[in-house]
């Protein structure tokens, strides 16, 4: 029974189930058969992570230009560089691959480089081995995802988003059968043969640990890492007269909406600030349903929670004003960027990753005194601000289980090559490519040239890489202002319940879950009432929501909160 | 040239198929000859079906077996053979979702409308491009009318989207004029009438072929003998087009309520997000998004959904639209007509 009920984590569990390492199967809860059991596989005690997990070990490299602040909770604002390292330092000593050729596939998002490009072969050159790249769609890798897993067709080293763990079934199921555990090769001081890996904080490696072994090597690992913020056209709040530093509470950001929108100019205050509006109304940001507790301590979900029926009223008050954009209502969310690049939104809400280099060149290029800006966190009546942290990393590559023992060796060597600290020798090539061919070197830093815009794009890097920093070359006012906005952020931060958590719920409630969805967005789009929402809450408590209450009750007892 | 051409061959390809039914069912002689003898006789046709013969037990009939995890708990990694067999369950689970009868009445609601909307354009279209002489004009228009066919539904929608939505060119000039906006594009209400539209727009030339086809196939010297006999541009066209087409309109009407629970993937995937599922969930997207496979399309959060549910709508679909083909073929009996094949 435990394997057809769903206690699954992508991600990390800091607390959890029985023994180290050998649980895989083991029914965790007494109560195993019933759909909403906790029983099942993945689940890792948190004393078991620190066990398994790579010695952290921080590398002296390069030093920040900009230091992590820490904040509260755990969360501390990533470093960040205003001018690369005029002399790159060599970070892996040695031979790095013995000649091997391994399969990757790793999601893009934009165009797919020609095989066999200059910069592949920099880098398999560098490596010593060839890593055969197979970029596949970001937008539909799910779908390539659960093709893949059904088939069992698992290449040698695969990126797979947390995000995308829900469209595979039973995932810590595949995760035990097609990869490999790599807690042998890295688990505490062994890490230490790879050093760029042990420089991968731990807050990452966690949640790379699935049935008390360490099975993901992860990605993009920050301890600031938030769903997102919103963002306003600073150039046109400034012609506007407007303080952004004044917008604190909801009522001030709707109040916007009349002075900003202009139809006959076609702009519009709003873009659709969707999900990210929970951190405005403390609302918990989680994969899956999200539960909390609330004041007496009982467990609700964030459907449930007061907050969620305010932001809504809102959400939907906005839409309904005429103050959002028509396209963003037609539920156009691929063109949000280009709406708010062109001035036809002013205030828009998007990941933390929009606030970049690239953002400033594309918005500069549709108006010329493009200037993004993030609102610092407030909250919607005005209290005291928070906002919830999230896994210190949201992908993972895993090695393919048949891969021999010299092979996952050979493949951790390229993997600590990739994973160079910002600055090194190695980092360059590794997502630079050739000096003169993809790149040269100019006062800001690496810029790639003609060539290696065609040809150098997140790949090599979604296999393995270094801490998260913050850089943007030549744009160092965006540096500055993003790592001012994450240090407030952190001095803000919480871990909401069963954080870095990744629980899948049991399915029998998703397709409940995927209605009440679809009400939401209809709610928020202002399609249908905050009313329909309550009625459709009631359907979605008794076809699951109660389920999962029970479910969640017994994470919480079986394997704690994460807190 | 190139399009009557074609109209020749599909008219060819009409009568043909008419053809086979009528030399089977009417041909005691031949019946009486041995399997043997009809095998040697007609090596060459049988060997020219094969090919098609082979595809379609490889990709249409071959995968049917998966029909069975409609039928099970399915797990990827236990396969077919091995999944937890829980019978009709997941169609309980379905037929008492609103949801699922939801999606269902708006597959209904939009294939009739589509039947009383979409289905007599093609019809009128080719009795109006019928009555063009020069050939060149001819082609000309049939070009331009075939044309949308070949753009997929985003580009449809694209192009609605740009003229018609809520920052189209007919909402600016309405807001530049300071007149209210007509969202057509995200109203649930009319959804079904825009997705129609949008199947005119795009189909409907495409969909002229067949009938032209069946109006090169009419006797001229039926119209020349009328003419002479002194009827009128209407009247021939009452006692010598339109019963010429009856045979074709049945046959196309009896595959369109075959197909009448088909009424657009793609297009309302698109358009989920715009009018919300309440409107634009079908039976088509509803076994999708809930099979977990559409996470992240239209709208939906990616928190999976289970493959055996999708699969047991899906198959309740081809079972309802199997039905309905028979009947509809039963029906075009009944009034004498072929339908898919001549009784």
């Amino acid at each position: 029974m435990p394997s057809s009920t769903a206690f699954t984590r992508r991600g990390f569990v800091t607390t959890s189930a029985g023994v180290a390492g050998a649980i895989a199967a083991m029914p965790l809860l007494s109560a195993c058969g019933s759909s909403a059991s906790a029983s099942g596989s993945g689940v890792t005690n948190s004393n078991t992570v620190k066990t398994v997990i790579p010695t952290y070990k921080a590398s002296d490299a390069v030093t920040a230009d900009i230091p992590s602040v820490t904040g509260i909770n755990g969360a501390a604002s990533d470093p960040a560089f205003l001018n690369f390292p005029a002399t790159p330092v060599k970070s892996v000593t040695g031979t790095i691959g013995s000649g091997g050729t391994y399969k990757a596939v790793t999601p893009v998002w934009g165009s797919v480089p020609p095989a066999g490009n200059s910069y592949y072969q920099a880098v398999n050159a560098a490596i010593g081995a060839t890593l055969n790249e197979n970029p596949s769609d970001g937008n539909n890798y799910a779908t390539m995802l659960s093709t893949l897993f059904a088939s069992g067709n698992i290449p040698d080293w695969l990126d797979v988003p947390g995000w995308n763990t829900a469209a595979i079934q039973n995932f810590s199921e595949g995760v035990e059968k097609y990869f490999k555990d790599l807690t042998p090769y890295l688990a505490g001081d062994k890490s230490l043969d790879y050093p760029n890996l042990a420089a991968i904080p731990s807050t990452g490696w966690s949640a790379g640990v699935w049935n008390g072994k360490l099975y993901g090597i992860p990605l993009w690992v920050s301890s600031a890492s938030f769903a997102g913020m919103v963002f306003y056209r600073a150039d046109i709040f400034k012609t506007a007269g407007i303080d952004a530093s004044t917008i604190t509470s909801a009522d001030a950001l709707k109040a916007l909406g009349a002075e900003l929108t202009v139809k006959s100019k076609g702009q519009y205050a709003f873009d659709d600030l969707g999900t990210f509006l929970y951190q405005v109304f403390n609302i918990p940001v989680s994969s899956g349903v999200g539960f909390t507790k609330d004041s007496s301590g009982n467990f609700v979900s964030k459907y449930e929670m007061p907050e969620f029926v305010e932001m809504l009223s809102f959400a939907s008050s906005l839409s309904t004003s005429g103050y959002v954009h028509p396209s963003a209502i037609a539920g156009d969310s691929a063109d949000a960027k280009s709406r708010f690049w062109a001035g036809k939104t002013v205030i828009t809400a998007d990941g933390t990753g929009a606030w970049n280099k690239a953002d400033a060149q594309s918005g500069a290029s549709a108006s010329p005194s493009y200037e993004r800006q993030g609102f610092k966190v407030f909250s919607f009546d005005g209290s005291t601000p928070k906002i919830g942290l999230e896994a210190g990393a949201s992908m993972f590559s895993y090695l393919n289980k048949n891969l021999s023992d010299a092979q996952v060796k050979e493949v951790l060597n390229i993997a600590n090559y990739l994973a160079a600290p910002f600055g090194s020798a190695e980092y360059l090539v590794a997502r630079y490519g050739t000096e003169g061919t993809d790149y040269t070197m100019t006062s800001s830093g690496p810029t790639l040239t003609a060539e290696g815009n065609k040809v150098v794009t997140d790949t090599f890097d979604q296999l393995a890489n270094c801490q998260a920093v913050t850089f943007n070359a030549g744009y160092n006012q965006i540096t500055q202002d993003y790592a001012a906005w994450q240090a407030d952020a952190v001095a803000h931060a919480y871990k909401p319940l069963f954080w870095a958590m990744n629980i899948t719920e049991p399915s029998s409630t998703s397709k409940a879950t995927t209605a009440l969805e679809s009400v939401i967005t209809d709610v928020r789009l202002g399609r249908k009432t905050v009313t329909d929402y309550q009625n459709a809450l009631t359907t979605w408590k008794s076809q699951a929501g109660n389920t999962l209450r029970t479910f969640y009750e017994g994470v919480a007892k079986q394997y704690g909160t994460g807190n | 040239m190139a399009a009557i051409t074609t109209q020749e061959a599909e008219a060819s390809t009409q009568r043909r198929r008419l053809g086979v039914g009528r030399a089977k069912a009417k041909g005691p002689k031949q019946q009486r000859l041995n399997w043997r003898i009809r095998l040697r006789r007609d090596k060459t046709l049988l060997l020219m079906c094969l090919p098609a013969l082979i595809l379609i037990v490889l990709f249409n009939y071959l995968p049917m077996a998966g029909i069975i995890i409609a039928f099970e708990n399915y797990d990827i990694y236990q396969g077919l053979i091995h999944s937890q067999f829980v019978g009709l369950a997941n169609f309980q689970e379905a037929l008492t979702d609103p949801g699922f009868w939801q999606a269902f009445q708006n597959t209904l609601v939009i294939a009739a409308v589509q039947l009383v909307l979409y289905f007599p354009i093609p019809i009128v279209l080719a009795l109006l491009v019928n009555t063009i002489l020069s050939p060149r004009i001819k082609s000309f228009i049939q070009a331009i009318v075939f044309l949308p066919h070949f753009f997929s539904y985003v580009l449809v929608i694209t192009m609605f989207q740009e003229f018609l939505g809520g920052a189209g060119v007919l909402n600016v000039f309405l807001n530049k004029h300071g007149i209210s906006s007509w969202n057509i594009m995200t109203d649930p209400g009319t959804f079904k009438y825009l997705v129609t539209a949008q199947a005119v727009w795009k189909e409907a030339g495409w969909g002229l072929i067949v009938f032209l086809a069946a109006l090169a196939a009419i006797d001229n010297s039926l119209y020349e003998a009328a003419a002479v006999d002194g009827a009128g541009r209407w009247r021939r066209m009452r006692h010598i087009t339109l019963p010429g087409l009856r045979g074709i309109v049945v046959l196309m009407l009896v595959l369109r309520l075959g197909n009448a629970l088909s009424v657009g993937f793609e297009q309302m995937l698109i358009q989920r997000q715009a009018v919300g599922a309440s409107a634009a969930d079908v039976l088509d997207t509803y076994s999708y998004i809930y099979s977990g496979l559409g996470g992240g399309f239209g709208g939906t959060t990616s928190i999976g959904g289970s493959y055996s549910y999708g699969a047991a709508v899906g198959v309740f679909k081809g079972v309802l639209s199997l039905v309905l083909i028979l009947s509809a073929n039963k029906i075009a009996h009944m009034f004498g007509e072929d339908g898919l094949y001549r009784r």
